[in-house]
């Protein structure tokens, strides 16, 4: 005799991403750590803004890179002599707070004062997950054309600072970097958007400010 | 291609239940999908489906249930439904429907909850165990 029954579960698999982000950020608190995720296109100017800050800002520094293979952006910030944590997603498009909570333990977070954690790039996957970071930072470049913004809405809602970068060859590529701030606006009214060319430095000491506010808080 | 990572997660849970209240087979298994997640439904099953072979949950039905993305708004104070357009993920976070405010907090539609399962148990092995 076989029988059929109904068994209620309510598992809800983002609750559970969540709820180990904010074990995550218990962690980094008790540590008095600040952390940051980078979010934001392939090539927009992530793993550059990440190599400025931590020559830039004057405190001691970690990063997690997080990349499909991630040795590459890893090894650019070794050459800082920082403590670094590379997080390959294999067939993954985004960080979650599982691979985060194992790259917490491995890092020497007692002795830093702010972790950079550096998403893999894409504007779609990464909305999803939460990592247990502070803020949200959102890297865009005018050369991914400026209908970015409206084309990927949902991770400009949940930003808590945007990047519009490489604004110097906006011309060149035939994109509206006003156009594209105007669009981050409309999805989120209070967030603070810095246009910068970090190849020419301009547009760091904003970011740095706007971070350092944001520790403040 | 986050799906898989989701799909994963969901095989898992239902493997975990079926066992956990001796299942022989599994059936059906309900997923309950945000509006706002970034999952497409049909990948997402196409997923499950492949993720499932060789496991207990093997030919199982996937039923996706889609929740309605709500909002509470903070300018006039409006809770609900958004109004939300599927081919356009830019409408409900822009403006509240009551005031068309942007200033809002979004309550629902982030999910990608299992809600149930059915199985087939045995009521002989369920009262030998």
């Amino acid at each position: 005799m076989h029988k059929i029954a109904d068994i209620e579960i309510q598992h809800d698999i983002m609750l559970a991403n969540r709820k180990l982000a904010k074990k995550n950020q218990k962690i980094l608190d008790k540590a008095n750590v600040f952390a940051v995720d980078f979010l934001g296109a392939i090539g927009s100017g992530k793993t550059s803004l990440i190599e400025k800050l931590i020559q830039e800002m004057d405190y001691p520094v970690a990063v997690i890179a997080g990349d499909v293979i991630s040795k590459f952006d890893a090894g650019r910030f070794e050459q800082y002599n920082v403590p670094v944590i590379g997080l390959n997603t294999g067939k993954e498009c985004h960080l979650d707070s599982h691979l985060v909570e194992h790259a917490l333990h491995d890092l020497p977070l007692d002795e830093v004062d702010i972790l950079f954690i550096e998403n893999v790039g894409n504007l779609i996957c990464p909305v999803d997950f939460d990592l247990g970071s502070h803020i949200r930072v959102v890297v865009i470049s005018v050369s991914e054309g400026d209908d970015t913004v409206e084309k990927h809405p949902l991770i400009f809602k949940d930003a808590d600072l945007v990047v519009i970068n490489k604004v110097d060859i906006a011309c060149a590529v035939g994109a509206d970097e006003d156009k594209m701030v105007e669009d981050v606006k409309k999805i989120n009214p209070d967030v603070q958007v810095i246009k910068t060319s970090l190849k020419e430095n301009k547009g760091l000491s904003e970011i740095i400010e706007s971070l350092e506010k944001f520790m403040a808080k | 291609m986050h799906e898989l990572s989701m799909a994963d997660a969901i095989v898992k849970t239902v493997i975990e239940a079926a066992e956990k209240n001796e299942a022989i087979e599994v059936l059906e298994v309900t997923v309950e999908l945000g509006q706002m997640t970034l999952l497409n439904p049909e990948q997402l099953k196409f997923m499950l489906e492949v993720l499932s072979e060789d496991t207990i949950v093997n030919g199982a039905k996937f039923n996706m249930e889609e929740v309605p993305i709500e909002i509470e708004c903070f300018s006039c104070g409006f809770k609900g439904k958004a109004d939300t357009d599927e081919l356009d993920h830019y409408v409900p976070i822009i403006n509240c429907p009551e005031c068309e405010e942007r200033n809002l907090n979004i309550t629902a539609g982030r999910e990608c909850n299992v809600k149930n399962i059915k199985i087939e148990k045995s009521d002989e092995d369920a009262q030998d165990s």
